[in-house]
């Protein structure tokens, strides 16, 4: 979909949508088509249940009075709590209701309205930021799909009197690139991504001018990696680690933020195998990974004026006669020895040479790791937050933050000496479980053990990365959990 | 009978042990860790840490908590326990002040052992009378107790969850005035299930035994008013037990069942076993209507999730009132106690939408049941009421020693109500 700005006018073709303030207060736009219509559009809002309200939606098909197919009025609220998340709602509520309609030229009006948040170029901005996020699908593998039910708007027209709304969104449609591209190798099966195809697709960033280099397996052996090999052991691919460079501050040499991914490609369980139903999903446990490449692409797609490494540790957790096996003692770049107690705790294994690599090789002054880690956080917080867990309060203070504006919600968890004692090995310095109790802060206890004294935080996305259910700029699917996130963090706090 | 600073030595009779109290430590945890020690010292002992007044009835607090041994129902003691000293001489220069800061901590702790024992209680021993029986035990300290029948006032849903038991379900009231007559009361809710078999979702055999202990909100509830009617505290507070034994039988709530609660709503039930936020609710709706709470806060052993989230380190806690909420998470830390906040999220209303009623009382699946749980009990508050929720699922009992007390129930948030009651 292509999305242009263009001044205010009347569109006279296909579809267009329209914003409705709390109590069917008409914005310009909409008032005008209603008086092309004669009243025709007020009419239509009064027989039906639509007030305004945020997010409501009304079509009205073919207006009188307009060549127009249809009318889409999407509901503001108040004027003074429009923010920026508000507008992406709105263009992507908007687009999603003439996505598939039939129609392939949309139009959406921003009009001038009094005391919003923020300003109306901004509003455009967003609108279209929303609305290009709503329009993503993943579907090449539908090879007979009816021609009724694919997508068929092609262009998205912004309507909007105020200058700097094509450049406001400039960078907005960088990040939103970002989220496609970590959407895509979510979404992928694990045939197709496995660690050396993910490794490729890092590669691709090097046209934005990040710097690439790639870890094999015979590399990551001679830097004493012996936590995230002995993950990818049983498995017929080999395991890479990926490290992306994106050096866009002013001094090169200045200390970078680290952004480190989970990157199993598929994770089977290994010899402790998971049980049949639902293990499709495991296709997925790569979205860390994933988020960390959508957000270099993002930060490199907008030239942020910062210094970021993003690190993945890409691996398939397979069963075989080569497998791991429960009871192994494996010894990480740290030194430390890890006893395997469940072959299918194994994103930590990998995160813990991730981390040490990521530390000892960049000093960073930040380090932010992404996992679909436990099981355990879906069950304690759902799809509703990601799990926040860090050494460093105010580091936890502004993820949070660049959570809420973004709309990512993190909800931070404890962690202490207490819960660092459940993953006591009889034989090692430490075993990769902790049991039933505490599952996530656990695991983020063992993480703690690879970070030294870097500021560091572990975002546990298992329960966000994918979601069920269509969002009002996400249809349903892989998220990019992380990527807008990771982005915003840097824009406020690590861009000179 | 010697003691001296940083690594201090208590040497009793036979057995000279040294032991380490780390000068950060609080003088409370000083005492507990030195409680740990005392087994086998046929006493008396003396502790001389040059102490001020406060310090040492804080060490003979923790001292006092921590020297508790849980109920044993056998002919004979356990002969692996050793004795414990009859006297325990802490030293401080002014014995006066001391002795009377203590006797408030000696009522709080009080309250604490009181509840301990009650979660340590079996079901057949403790059933829902037995649990009225000791809430009124409270009398002598002036401590008023009301009983209200659930079926004759419309508890429909704590009803619902007794009404297999051979032994009645019942709402108790304990007040405490010790505040001036018109003042708002502190109202302070507990989960009373005496044993919870889950009902005709039945729970599977293993560890069913632990359910005994899922009447640990009410003991922590009646151990606070203990504690606070124990110190005389100038406050009023009101104690609310929602008490019921979850049994299959005959005429036990099925799954399905539709019940009309306290407050109005209708609750469909698909799992008889998530019965601690039905007798819950009721409660909750009858404190709001009937008790003029400044505030409420209910503690239950409600979710095994909570366990799963936070293990058994950090109480579950619930608020719709960020100054609440800060504020017993700053008495948790100072008592020992810890809580650590959880979100009560509107979306979570999707995990329990009933397709006949309005509301069902659990999701299935891959749920966060605990906030789940919380956001239904929100339901059945008067949004007008700042309210907090504790899940103490995973506090009310500890698996090895601990601090503050050897393995089992710990008598948690007796402290923590009664430092919120303050007065």
């Amino acid at each position: 979909m292509k999305i242009s700005f263009a001044k205010p006018h009347l569109p006279a073709e296909d579809a267009v949508i329209v914003g409705v303030l709390e109590n069917k207060v008409f914005t310009p736009t909409a008032q005008a088509l209603d008086d092309l219509a004669a009243g025709g559009i007020k009419r239509a809002m009064d027989a039906s249940k639509f007030t305004g309200k945020k997010d409501q939606v009304l079509t009205v098909l073919a207006p009188p009075g307009t060549e127009l197919k249809r009318v889409v009025l999407v509901g503001l609220g108040k004027a003074e709590a429009i923010d920026a998340q508000a507008a992406q709602s709105f263009g992507g509520t908007g687009l999603a209701q003439v996505l598939s309609s039939g129609d392939s030229v949309a139009a959406i009006a921003i009009d001038a309205v009094a005391g919003l948040k923020i300003s109306d170029a901004d509003f455009a901005a967003n609108a279209a930021f929303g609305a290009k996020l709503r329009s993503y699908r993943f579907d090449k593998y539908f090879t007979k799909e009816k021609k009724e039910d694919k997508p068929s708007v092609k262009k998205l027209a912004v309507l909007c009197a105020a200058a700097g709304a094509k450049a406001a969104f400039a960078p907005l449609d960088a990040i939103a690139e970002g989220v496609f591209v970590t959407r895509d190798v979510v979404s992928e099966p694990a045939n197709v991504i496995y660690p050396e195809t993910l490794a490729e697709e890092c590669k691709k960033l090097g046209a934005l001018g990040v710097e690439v280099e790639i870890l094999g397996e015979k590399q990551m052996k001679k830097l004493g990696m012996g936590s995230l090999l002995g993950v990818g052991q049983g498995s017929d691919r080999e395991s890479q680690l990926v490290i992306m460079r994106w050096n866009g501050a002013k001094d090169k040499d200045t200390a970078p933020v680290a952004f480190v991914g989970k990157g199993v490609c598929f994770d089977s369980g290994g010899i402790s195998i998971k049980p049949a139903g639902g293990m499709e999903d495991m296709k997925w446990d790569m979205a860390g990974a994933g988020a960390v490449i959508g957000a270099m692409k993002a930060l490199a797609g907008r030239k942020a004026k910062a210094n970021v490494v993003g690190i993945v540790g890409l691996v398939e957790n397979m069963p075989s006669g080569n497998a791991q096996r429960p009871g192994d003692v494996v010894t990480s770049m740290s030194g430390q020895t890890i006893e395997v107690i469940n072959t299918d705790a194994e994103g930590r294994l990998v995160l813990a040479d991730a981390l040490w690599y990521a530390k000892e090789t960049y000093k960073p002054k930040a380090m932010i790791d992404l996992a679909t880690l436990t099981g355990a956080i879906i069950i304690s917080l759902g799809g509703e937050y990601a799990g926040l867990f860090s050494n460093d309060d105010k580091l936890a203070e502004r993820l949070t933050q660049a959570g809420k504006s973004v709309g990512e919600a993190l909800w931070r968890l404890p962690m202490g000496d207490a819960y660092d004692k459940q993953i006591k090995s009889d034989i090692a310095d430490m075993k990769n479980v902790g049991g039933r109790e505490g599952g996530s802060i656990t695991a983020a206890q063992f993480l703690k053990r690879f970070v030294g004294d870097v500021a560091w935080a572990h975002l546990d996305i298992a329960g966000t990365a994918w979601s069920k259910k269509d969002t009002a700029i996400c249809a349903k699917g892989a998220t990019a959990f992380g990527v807008r996130l990771l982005d915003k963090l840097v824009a406020d706090h690590y861009e000179d | 009978m010697v003691a001296a600073d940083g690594a201090s030595r208590v040497l009793a009779a036979h057995q000279p042990v040294t032991i380490e109290l780390a000068a950060a430590e609080t003088p409370r945890r000083r005492g507990a860790a030195l409680a740990a020690v005392l087994p086998g010292c046929p006493g008396p002992v003396a502790v001389d840490l040059a102490l001020a007044a406060a310090a040492a009835a804080e060490l003979a607090y923790g001292l006092r908590l921590r020297a508790y041994r849980p109920l044993q129902y056998r002919g004979t003691p356990d002969d692996e326990d050793l004795a414990l000293p009859q006297r325990v001489i802490v030293l401080t220069d002014d014995p006066m002040a001391a002795q009377r800061l203590f006797a408030r901590h000696d009522a709080v702790a009080s309250g604490v052992l009181l509840a301990r024992d009650l979660v340590a209680a079996p079901g057949n021993i403790l059933g829902p009378s037995d649990l009225v029986e000791q809430a009124r035990r409270l009398a002598p300290l002036g401590v008023g107790l009301k009983l209200v029948d659930p079926t004759e006032h419309g508890l429909n849903l704590l009803a619902a969850v007794g009404q297999a038991s051979r032994r009645r379900p019942v709402l108790a009231e304990l007040h405490w005035k010790g505040g001036a007559d018109g003042d708002k009361p502190l109202v302070l809710v507990g989960k009373g299930i005496t044993f919870d078999s889950g009902g005709l979702s039945l729970k599977p055999a293993e560890h069913m035994e632990e359910m005994k202990g899922d009447m640990g909100g009410a003991a922590a509830v009646i151990g606070a008013l203990r504690a606070i009617a124990g110190r005389k505290a100038a406050v009023n507070v009101v104690g609310v037990l929602a008490i019921a034994e979850n049994m299959p039988g005959a005429g036990a709530l099925r799954p399905g069942d539709v019940i009309r609660s306290y407050r109005g709503l209708t609750v469909e039930v698909v799992d008889t076993d998530a019965e601690g936020r039905l007798v819950l609710a009721d409660a909750l709706a009858w404190a709001c209507a009937t008790l003029r709470p400044r505030a409420i806060v209910d503690a239950a052993t409600l979710t095994g999730a909570v366990v799963r989230v936070l293990g058994r380190h950090h109480a579950g806690l619930y608020s719709n009132r960020d100054s609440l909420a800060a504020r017993l998470l700053k008495l948790g830390l100072a008592e020992d106690e810890a809580l650590w906040r959880l979100p009560l999220s509107a979306s979570c209303d999707d995990d329990f939408r009933s397709d006949i009623a309005d509301w069902k009382n659990c999701g299935w699946g891959k749920v966060p049941d605990n906030d789940d749980a919380a956001r239904f009990l929100q339901h059945f508050v008067a949004p007008a009421v700042p309210w907090a929720h504790l899940d103490i699922a995973g506090t009310a009992e500890a698996d090895e020693d601990h601090l503050f007390g050897p393995k089992g129930a710990t008598g948690f948030a007796v402290r923590l109500f009664d430092a919120l009651a303050g007065g």
